[in-house]
């Protein structure tokens, strides 16, 4: 044998040896380290950091916390590679919608095998989420829901309905400088985005898809949404010409916005910004119908990869995360919606105004579907949507389009 | 004998010393490229995606006949090739042009300018295209309020219109490249013998002909494989248009193939079909090179 293949030979079995040593136990000397793929950001980053270094110090010299940020889609593909090939994270935390996604792909263990059913059984639906027969997520959080949010200087109090809220923001739309475009709306939310579509669409009566998974998007609902966005912007001019995620944050941020339609991540940001600012239900459309966002729980699954010596670590871990205390203050300081029902009970949390309308957005709000069709339906509806409003098609158009793209999606995504 | 004897052993550990120098690189290669670019060919036969990504098998041609038979692909391949056209051109066009005027006598601070030009080729990509996309938009951006305060004109929705959206990534591009054909063409330059330019001097001829008639020819040599690189680059430059239109906003209408290929792979897991399409890619750009240097006859000498 030729000496270079020789070489290779060698080479490949050790690193085939390497790649198969078993992970048999932990290790001899030093603390179990447990790594956690996560999404949080700004002031929930910040708050999450410090669990965590509390965590360790509590924990010295037998379990270490070591976590990595990653953008929402960056999360959810690497995750799936790394899982895919035998590495990764031993935990995830990202939104409910990833699970079935990641479950598809056999990407997780379920959460049974890490978390006793005596403590899984303190969470309320929406902390424990299962798909297909299995339990993959346990939640920290519930909502990650749109609100309306108000900046209190300029809009103290927001009505019910859009009729009444409508004038209020012309109102506050001015151009002080007299160059024929506004300094300040009255509104502005990312208009590129169908996530932030759908609070008009089921206002309207709408929804995206069938139980069984058909597209429900080119239906009157759909138009009349559609028509009801572009009369905000261009019948009653009260938002931005054109505006992206960044610009909506900014906008309100620099109060060049009276209001903003966003997430709870974004809240306390505004806080930080010096935004004395309200959060309120996003109005009821013209039908009497709410304006209701999507809503989902934000938690933490296992890795597939995880192996059984590592579980009793991560029960430690998982309980620390998800447990009262950490709800409990998160919900203080986050203002996050709890998934243990005993924790709403307690009075700093009930009394908390922000959680509290914030709840109250959530009672209206619609689940989202735990289906690895989600994201043809959110890829389908993004293109359509941002002709209808760049004015390239008519509402009408822009409907029968979304209900194509989002079946073709689907049809594409088992080739 | 005892002569021949060491001449062998002298040539045995000159071959061991080359193998265990050349070993590292070798493998290197076979790592990061062989290894992949196979791996993506048995994908590209393969049925992957995210139902059958740990349990997916070889299963022919489909996927080849899938991307050809897919309604997008030729109207974003006749986009690709625009987008590489035009970018191209523009990058050698400025290029040249102001590594001429850099190239003349009378300018002053030769240094300074040389610097100031390369900057958008020193800068990350990432963080260019991203201002760009800032200074694009409607309301806030710079060129909107340029073209409004100073050239009166009414503003261009540059984000959200299909046009005006691709129309943002190449202007975005054109910006990011000139500065490497500008530093091909001095060097290009530096090299012309400053002879010619005197005869040309004696015979009376006018500076656009010295252009033409000196300076592109004896630019060609340097220039040919720069654009051969260029439009390589070009071609599979996903940053730009994924950064400036947002992945391919509005509605998918700014994709050019690299990028389809991106989001069909890592937003949609059609992994099978995204490795055909890579390869059907690969395939242009390697065609198109082999044509390309035959016909302008880039190997061969310049004198």
């Amino acid at each position: 044998m030729p000496r270079i293949l020789r070489l290779f030979a060698v080479l490949w079995l050790a690193a085939s040896a390497s790649a198969c040593r078993p992970d048999d136990g932990p290790p001899k000397d030093g603390p179990v380290e447990v790594l956690i793929w996560h999404k949080k950001d700004g002031v929930e980053l910040d708050f999450f950091n410090r669990q965590v270094a509390a965590f360790n110090r509590e924990h010295d010299g037998r379990i270490r916390i070591k976590t990595l940020k990653r953008d929402n889609e960056e999360l959810r593909t690497q995750f799936i590679f790394a899982s895919v090939g035998g590495q990764g994270p031993d935990l995830i935390f990202g939104p409910s919608d990833n699970i079935s996604v990641f479950a598809v792909t056999g990407s997780l263990r379920p959460v049974t095998d890490v978390l006793p059913d005596t403590f899984l059984a303190r969470f309320d639906s929406s902390g424990v989420l299962d798909w297909n027969g299995k339990k993959w997520l346990v939640a920290d959080q519930v909502g990650n829901h749109l609100a309306f949010v108000y900046n209190k200087r300029l809009l103290p109090a927001v009505p019910e309905t859009w009729e009444e809220l409508i004038p209020m923001l012309q109102a506050l739309t001015k151009d002080t400088t007299g160059d024929g475009r506004p300094d300040r709306y009255g509104l502005t939310w990312n208009y590129t985005e169908p996530f932030f579509f759908v609070p008009f669409l089921t206002g309207a009566g709408g929804w995206v898809m069938t139980p069984d998974e058909k597209p429900t998007l080119d239906t009157p609902q759909t138009v009349e949404a559609i028509r009801f966005v572009l009369d905000l912007r261009d019948k009653y001019k009260i938002i931005p010409g054109e505006s992206d995620y960044n610009v909506a944050e900014t906008l309100f941020k620099e109060g060049r916005a009276a209001a903003v339609i966003n997430g709870p991540w974004a809240w306390a940001g505004y806080k930080r910004a010096g935004i004395d600012y309200g959060i309120a239900r996003i109005p009821k459309m013209p039908g009497g119908r709410w304006s209701a966002p999507v809503t989902s729980s934000l938690g933490y699954s296992v890795n597939v990869n995880v192996p059984d010596w590592k579980v009793p670590y991560l029960r430690t871990v998982l309980e620390f995360l998800t447990g009262p205390a950490m709800q409990t203050a998160m919900a203080d300081s986050l203002a996050t919606i709890p998934t243990q029902p005993q924790v709403l009970a307690i009075p700093k949390v009930a009394e908390n105004p922000i959680l509290q309308a914030s709840l109250a957005q959530l009672a209206v709000g619609r689940p989202m579907p735990l289906t690895p069709q989600m994201r043809q339906v959110w890829d389908g509806m993004r293109g359509p949507y941002q002709l209808v409003m760049s004015g390239s098609v008519s509402p009408e158009q822009g409907a029968r389009k979304m209900q194509v793209e989002v079946q073709n999606l689907m049809d594409d995504m088992s080739r | 004998m005892p002569n021949g004897k060491s001449n062998t052993a002298e040539r045995r550990q000159r071959s061991r010393f080359l193998f265990w120098m050349l070993a590292p690189t070798v493998l290197i290669v076979l790592a990061v490229v062989a290894y992949p670019l196979m791996y993506n060919v048995v994908l590209s036969f393969s049925n992957m995606n995210l139902y059958h990504i740990r349990d997916w098998k070889v299963v022919g041609l489909g996927q080849y006949a899938a991307v050809f038979a897919e309604p997008n692909f030729w109207k974003i391949f006749g986009k690709t090739v625009l987008w590489t056209v035009v970018n191209v051109f523009f990058h050698v066009a400025i290029g040249v042009f102001l590594a001429v005027m850099l190239h003349q006598k009378f300018i002053k601070g030769k240094s300074a300018w040389r610097t100031l030009l390369i900057l958008p080729w020193a800068l990350p990509q990432y963080i260019t295209a991203l201002t760009w996309r800032g200074m694009f938009n409607y309301e806030y951006g710079a060129v909107n309020l340029f073209l409004g305060k100073f050239l009166n004109l009414s503003p261009i929705e540059w984000l959200t219109s299909p046009t005006e959206a691709f129309m943002a990534a190449i202007i975005t591009n054109v910006w990011l490249g000139f500065p490497f054909m500008m530093v091909v063409a001095l060097g290009g330059l530096q090299s012309i013998p400053e002879e010619l330019y005197e005869a040309a001097d004696v015979d009376g001829a006018s500076a656009w002909s010295k252009f033409w008639n000196i300076t592109v020819p004896m630019l060609r040599p340097v220039l040919i494989p720069a654009i051969t690189l260029g439009t390589v680059w070009t071609f599979n430059n996903i940053n730009v248009v994924w950064l400036v239109s947002n992945g391919g906003e509005p509605a998918d209408q700014t994709h050019i193939l690299v990028s389809y290929v991106y989001k069909a792979a890592f937003a949609m897991y059609r992994f099978g079909w995204a490795a055909a399409l890579s390869l059907v890619i690969f395939a242009i750009l390697f065609l198109f090179t082999q044509v390309f240097l035959r016909q302008t006859d880039a190997t061969e000498p310049a004198y």
